[in-house]
C-alpha cells in the first residue's frame, strides 16, 4: 500500500505542490471575499470552470493547438502561454465581478435577510455550470497540451516535470505579487480595513463598494490561473469540474483560517499534497467525500482553523 | 436601605490587545433608576452585552442576587428577569407590534412544540392570555393603536417605544435601555422621560445609558459614569455634574448634542 | 395589478362559516378531480398526467412544505433536504423487502430514521453560521448518497428492487392510473398544511419567525433558539421522510442517483419561487415548477437550468415570491386607522 508513496515520493511531491498551488489560488476567492463580506462566495466555483475553459478555447481555437501537434518554437510557446494565462485571468476577473454586483452588492443593500445573497450566488452558479453542460453536452473536453510535459531532471527516483514545476513557481510568484498588494497598496489597505472593521472604514472614507468589487476581481483573477494552471497539468474540462475543487479549495481556505490569506496558503499546499499522498495509498473513489468530512470536522472542532479568526462571533 | 439587585464585580474584558473595561465595580439596586453614562467608545453597551450574555468576561463576574450569571446563555439570563432593548432598532420588522411583543412573552409560556401542535387546551390558554398581556403592556406604553401593524413600517418614535414594549414583554425585574431617546426630539424625550418613570413605578428597576444630560438628570436616582473602561463616578446626578473629573471626560457636550 | 394573494384572503375574511367551508370543499373537489383532467390543455407529452401530479409535483409540493419550514420561515439554508428524503425511501425499500410489512406501517419507522437524521445532523452544526451551515448540509446530503452508493448491502449504485405498492384500502394502487397515488399524496399534504398552519400562528411559529429575522435579537428575547432551530430541521425532515416513504413505495425501484444535489437545489427553487415561508406560495410554486418541465419538451433537459435562474431571479428581483402577502397591511388601511 505503502510502495508507490516510497518509490515515488518525489515526483508525488511535485504532483502534490502543483495541485496545492492551484487550491491556493482559488482559495484566494474565497478567503478574501470572507475577509470583506464575512461570505462564502458560492459562485466562485464556475468562476473557476470558466477560466479554466477560456485556456481550453483560445488554446485549441485561437492558436489552432490540438492534442497531436508538434509543439511551436520557445518564443510563440511563451506567447501562446501568457494569451491564454490572460484570457483565464480576465474571463474569471471579470466574471466574479458579475457576481458580485448581480448576487451580493445588489442584495446586500436591498435585504438584510443574510441568506438572500447566498442562495442567488448558487443560482448564478447553477446557471454557468449548466449552460456549460447543455452546450458541451456534458462531455469532458480534452484539452491539447500547452506547457510540455517535458521531464525536467530526476531527483531521488522521481521525475520532475517542467509543467509542474511551472505550476508552482508562478503560483507562487502570483500568491506573492497579491500579498504585497494587499499589504503595500492603498486599495490593498482599503481592503484590509474592511475585512478588520468595515464602519470604521467606512468612516475614513473607505469606498465600500469598489473595495468589495475589487476584492472579487482579485479573487477572480486568481482563481482564473488556477484555471489555466488546471488545464496545464490535467488536460480536461468538464462542466462540473470546479465543484469538487472549489470544495477542496474552500475547505483550504477554512484550514487556514477564513479570511486569512497565508492561512489559505498553508491549507491549499497541505491539502494538495494530503490528496496526492493519500490517493496513493488507498485510491480515489472516496475522495469528494473525504474532502467534505474534512472540512466538517473542522469546523465543528476548529472552527477558526489554524490562523483564523473566530466564524461565530456575534455582532451586537 | 434598598438591596442590591444587580452587582458588577471586577468586570473585566478584553478583546485581543484592546481592554474594553477595566475592574469595573457597579451595584444596581432594587427599584431605582441608575445611569450610564460617558464618551463614544467609553464601554457602556460592552457592559450591557457582558450583563445580558453577549459576552463573557475575561475576569470578574456579574451577579443576580446571590446567583454569578456571566457565562449562562442568554436566553436563560433573559428567563432570569433581565431585558434589553437595542442602540440600533433591532425589532422582528416582518411581524406586527403585537407579534413583537408577544414573541418576547413565550419565555413565560410552558408550552412548546408538541402541546402547540396538537392545540391542547393549555396552549390555548396560554395563547389567549398571552395576546390579552401583550396588548396590556402596548397600552402601558401608549402603542396599542399600532398593534396590527408591521414594526418595519411604524414610525421611528413607535418603533423605539416597541423596542421596550418588547423587552417588557418577558416580564423582567431589571430593564437594560440603550439609548431609548436616540434621535428624539425635545417634547419626545419629554414624554419618554415620563414612561421611563413610570416604568419604574410600575416595579421595574432600569439601568439606562444615554447621552441627553437633561433627560438623565431628571430622572435619574444615580449615575455612574465610564471613560476608557473605567468608572470614574458613581453618585447622586447633583454630585456627578460638578465632578472635576467627570466634567474633565465628558460634560463638556452640551445636551441634546444629537 | 390584481393582487390575487389579497383577493383571496378579502374573500375570506368577509365570507361567514358556511362560505369558507363551501368554498374549502369545493377548492378540494376540484383539486381532487386534476387527474381527470388529462386530456385537456393540460396534457404533458412525456409521462401521463395523472403520473405527473403525483411525480414530481405532489412530491415536490411535500418537500417544499417541509423545507420550508427550515428555509422559509426559519431561515436556515439547508441545502442537503434530499438526504432526509433519501433516507424514507432507504428505510421503505429495506423494511419492504425484508419484512413483510406494508407501506402504512413502514411509514412511521420511515418518518422516524429521518428524524434521527435530522438530530444527528442539527444538533453539532447548528452552531454554525448561516453560510457554514449551507456547506455542511450540503456535504451531509452528499455523503448519504456516496455512502449508499459504496454501500453494497443496501444495493450500491444498482440500489434496491421489489418495493411494493401500498396495499389499497378497497380501490387498489396501479401503476397506469395514478389516481390512488394521487389522492393519498394530496391526503398527506392537507395533513401537513393542518399541522403546519397550527405551529405557525403559535409559540413555534413565532419562535422561527424571530430567529429567521434577528436570531441575535430573538435570543435575547428568551427565544431558546438553538432549541427551535433543531426543532425547525426536524419537523422537516419528518415531512421529507414521508416523502420518501411514499415514493419508494410508487418507484418500486430506488438507487442512489434518484437522490442529488440537484433534488435538493430543486426543491429549494421552490420555496424561493413561492416566497419564503410563505406556506400557498410554496405550494403553489412547487406545483407550478413540478409541472412545466414536464409539459414544455424544451425545459426537460434544461430542467435545472431553469431552477438556477429561478433562485437567481425571485432572490433579487421578488423575494416575496410568486403570492406576495401585502394583506396586514391593506387590513390596516381599510380599518381606517390611517397612520
Amino acid at each position: 500500500m505503502f510502495d508507490t508513496l516510497i518509490h515515488q515520493f518525489w515526483s508525488l511531491t511535485f504532483s502534490g505542490l502543483a495541485l496545492g498551488f492551484i487550491y491556493v489560488l482559488i482559495a484566494m476567492g474565497y478567503t478574501m471575499v470572507y475577509g470583506v463580506l464575512r461570505m462564502i462566495n458560492f459562485a466562485n466555483s464556475e468562476i473557476f470552470t470558466v477560466g479554466a475553459f477560456a485556456t481550453m478555447i483560445v488554446s485549441k481555437y485561437v492558436f489552432d493547438f490540438s492534442t497531436e501537434m508538434i509543439p511551436p518554437s520557445n518564443l510563440k510557446l511563451v506567447f501562446v502561454i501568457l494569451c491564454c494565462l490572460a484570457a483565464s485571468m480576465l474571463a474569471s476577473g471579470f466574471l466574479a465581478f458579475l457576481v458580485e454586483l448581480v448576487a451580493y452588492r445588489h442584495l446586500r443593500n436591498r435585504t438584510s435577510n443574510r441568506i438572500a445573497p447566498l442562495i442567488s450566488a448558487i443560482g448564478i452558479g447553477i446557471v454557468i455550470s449548466e449552460i456549460v453542460r447543455i452546450l458541451t453536452r456534458a462531455r469532458t473536453q480534452f484539452s491539447p497540451n500547452i506547457i510540455p510535459k517535458k521531464v525536467l531532471f530526476t531527483f531521488q527516483g522521481g521525475e520532475i516535470r517542467l509543467d509542474n514545476t511551472v505550476t508552482i513557481l508562478a503560483g507562487l510568484v502570483l500568491f506573492i505579487i497579491l500579498e504585497r498588494f494587499i499589504k503595500l497598496s492603498r486599495l490593498g489597505k482599503g481592503i484590509r480595513a474592511v475585512s478588520m472593521d468595515e464602519d470604521s472604514a467606512k468612516l475614513m472614507g473607505v469606498n465600500l463598494n469598489r473595495v468589495i468589487s475589487l476584492t472579487f476581481i482579485l479573487g477572480g483573477l486568481m482563481t482564473g490561473a488556477a484555471g489555466f494552471f488546471y488545464v496545464n497539468v490535467y488536460e480536461n474540462v468538464k462542466y462540473n469540474m470546479g465543484f469538487s475543487l472549489g470544495l477542496a479549495a474552500f475547505t483550504a481556505a477554512v484550514i487556514g483560517g477564513i479570511g486569512n490569506i497565508r492561512g489559505a496558503f498553508f491549507g491549499g499546499i497541505s491539502l494538495g499534497l494530503v490528496e496526492i499522498y493519500a490517493s496513493a495509498i488507498v485510491g480515489t473513489q472516496w475522495k469528494p467525500v473525504t474532502v467534505f468530512i474534512i472540512l466538517i470536522l473542522i469546523l465543528l472542532f476548529k472552527p477558526n482553523g489554524i490562523f483564523g479568526e473566530a466564524i461565530q462571533k456575534t455582532r451586537v | 436601605m434598598s438591596t442590591t439587585i444587580l452587582n458588577l464585580k471586577d468586570l473585566t474584558i478584553k478583546f485581543g490587545g484592546v481592554t474594553a473595561l477595566n475592574s469595573v465595580n457597579l451595584e444596581l439596586k432594587e427599584g431605582e433608576i441608575l445611569a450610564l453614562i460617558g464618551p463614544n467608545g467609553a464601554g457602556k453597551t460592552t457592559v450591557f452585552n457582558l450583563i445580558t450574555g453577549v459576552y463573557k468576561p475575561t475576569s470578574g463576574n456579574v451577579f443576580l442576587g446571590e446567583v454569578a450569571i456571566d457565562g449562562k446563555k442568554r436566553h436563560q439570563i433573559t428567563k432570569l428577569g433581565i431585558a434589553r432593548t437595542f442602540q440600533n432598532i433591532r425589532l422582528f420588522g416582518d411581524m406586527t407590534t403585537l407579534e413583537n411583543v408577544i414573541t418576547a412573552s413565550d419565555v413565560r409560556n410552558k408550552v412548546g412544540l408538541v402541546g402547540s401542535m396538537f392545540g391542547t387546551p393549555r396552549s390555548r390558554r396560554e395563547e389567549k392570555a398571552s395576546v390579552a398581556k401583550a396588548h396590556e403592556i402596548l397600552k402601558f406604553i401608549g402603542i396599542d393603536e399600532y398593534a396590527d401593524r408591521l414594526a418595519k413600517n411604524l414610525p421611528y418614535g413607535v418603533q423605539r417605544r416597541l423596542e421596550i414594549a418588547r423587552a417588557l414583554g418577558t416580564e423582567p425585574k431589571i430593564l437594560l435601555l440603550d439609548e431609548p431617546a436616540a434621535g428624539f426630539n425635545p417634547q419626545e424625550k419629554v414624554e419618554l422621560a415620563a414612561t421611563i418613570k413610570k416604568i419604574r413605578d410600575a416595579g421595574y428597576t432600569i439601568l439606562l445609558i444615554e447621552h441627553d444630560m437633561s433627560l438623565i438628570m431628571g430622572i435619574s436616582d444615580r449615575v455612574a459614569v465610564l471613560d476608557f473602561g473605567q468608572k470614574i463616578a458613581d453618585d447622586l446626578p447633583s454630585v456627578v455634574q460638578n465632578d472635576p473629573q467627570v466634567i474633565a471626560a465628558y460634560l463638556g457636550v452640551p445636551a441634546d448634542a444629537s | 395589478m390584481i393582487n390575487l394573494r389579497d383577493k383571496g384572503a378579502e374573500f375570506w375574511e368577509r365570507s361567514n362559516r358556511p362560505v369558507r367551508v363551501l368554498t374549502v370543499l369545493v377548492t378540494l373537489g376540484v383539486i381532487a378531480c386534476l387527474p381527470y383532467a388529462g386530456n385537456t390543455f393540460l396534457q404533458t407529452p412525456i409521462a401521463a398526467f395523472d403520473a405527473v401530479l403525483v411525480y414530481p409535483m405532489g412530491i415536490f409540493i411535500l418537500m417544499a412544505l417541509g423545507l420550508n419550514v427550515v428555509v422559509g420561515k426559519s431561515g436556515l439554508l439547508d441545502l442537503g433536504y434530499v438526504a432526509f428524503f433519501a433516507v424514507g425511501a432507504y428505510t421503505m425499500a429495506l423494511l419492504s423487502t425484508h419484512t413483510h410489512m406494508n407501506t402504512w406501517e413502514i411509514m412511521p419507522f420511515g418518518i422516524a430514521a429521518a428524524m434521527i437524521a435530522g438530530l444527528l445532523l442539527a444538533i453539532p452544526t447548528l452552531r454554525l453560521r448561516g453560510d457554514y451551515l449551507a456547506i455542511v448540509t450540503l456535504g451531509f446530503g452528499e455523503i448519504v448518497r456516496v455512502s449508499a452508493l459504496n454501500s453494497e448491502s443496501i444495493g450500491g449504485a444498482l440500489g434496491i428492487a421489489g418495493i411494493p405498492f401500498p396495499p389499497g384500502l378497497g380501490f387498489e394502487y396501479q401503476l397506469l392510473d395514478q389516481k390512488a397515488f394521487y389522492w393519498t399524496v394530496l391526503f398527506m399534504i392537507l395533513i401537513v398544511i393542518w399541522i403546519f398552519r397550527r405551529l405557525s400562528v403559535r409559540r413555534p411559529g413565532r419562535a422561527w419567525e424571530s430567529i429567521r429575522q434577528d436570531e441575535d435579537a430573538a435570543e435575547l428575547m428568551g427565544v431558546s433558539t438553538y432549541k427551535y432551530k433543531i426543532w425547525a430541521f426536524v419537523f422537516g425532515a419528518s415531512i421529507g421522510g414521508a416523502a420518501g416513504v411514499f415514493y419508494a413505495s410508487r418507484s418500486m425501484v430506488i438507487a442512489p442517483d434518484n437522490f442529488t444535489l440537484n433534488t435538493s437545489i430543486l426543491i429549494l427553487a421552490c420555496v424561493v419561487f413561492g416566497g419564503m415561508g410563505n406556506i400557498w406560495g410554496v405550494i403553489v410554486g412547487a406545483a407550478i415548477l413540478g409541472y412545466l418541465p414536464d409539459r414544455f419538451r424544451f425545459l426537460s433537459d434544461a430542467r435545472l437550468l431553469l431552477f438556477g435562474l429561478v433562485l437567481v431571479i425571485f432572490m433579487n428581483l421578488r423575494p416575496e415570491g410568486i403570492l406576495p402577502r401585502k394583506k396586514r397591511e391593506k387590513a390596516i388601511v381599510k380599518k381606517g386607522l390611517g397612520v
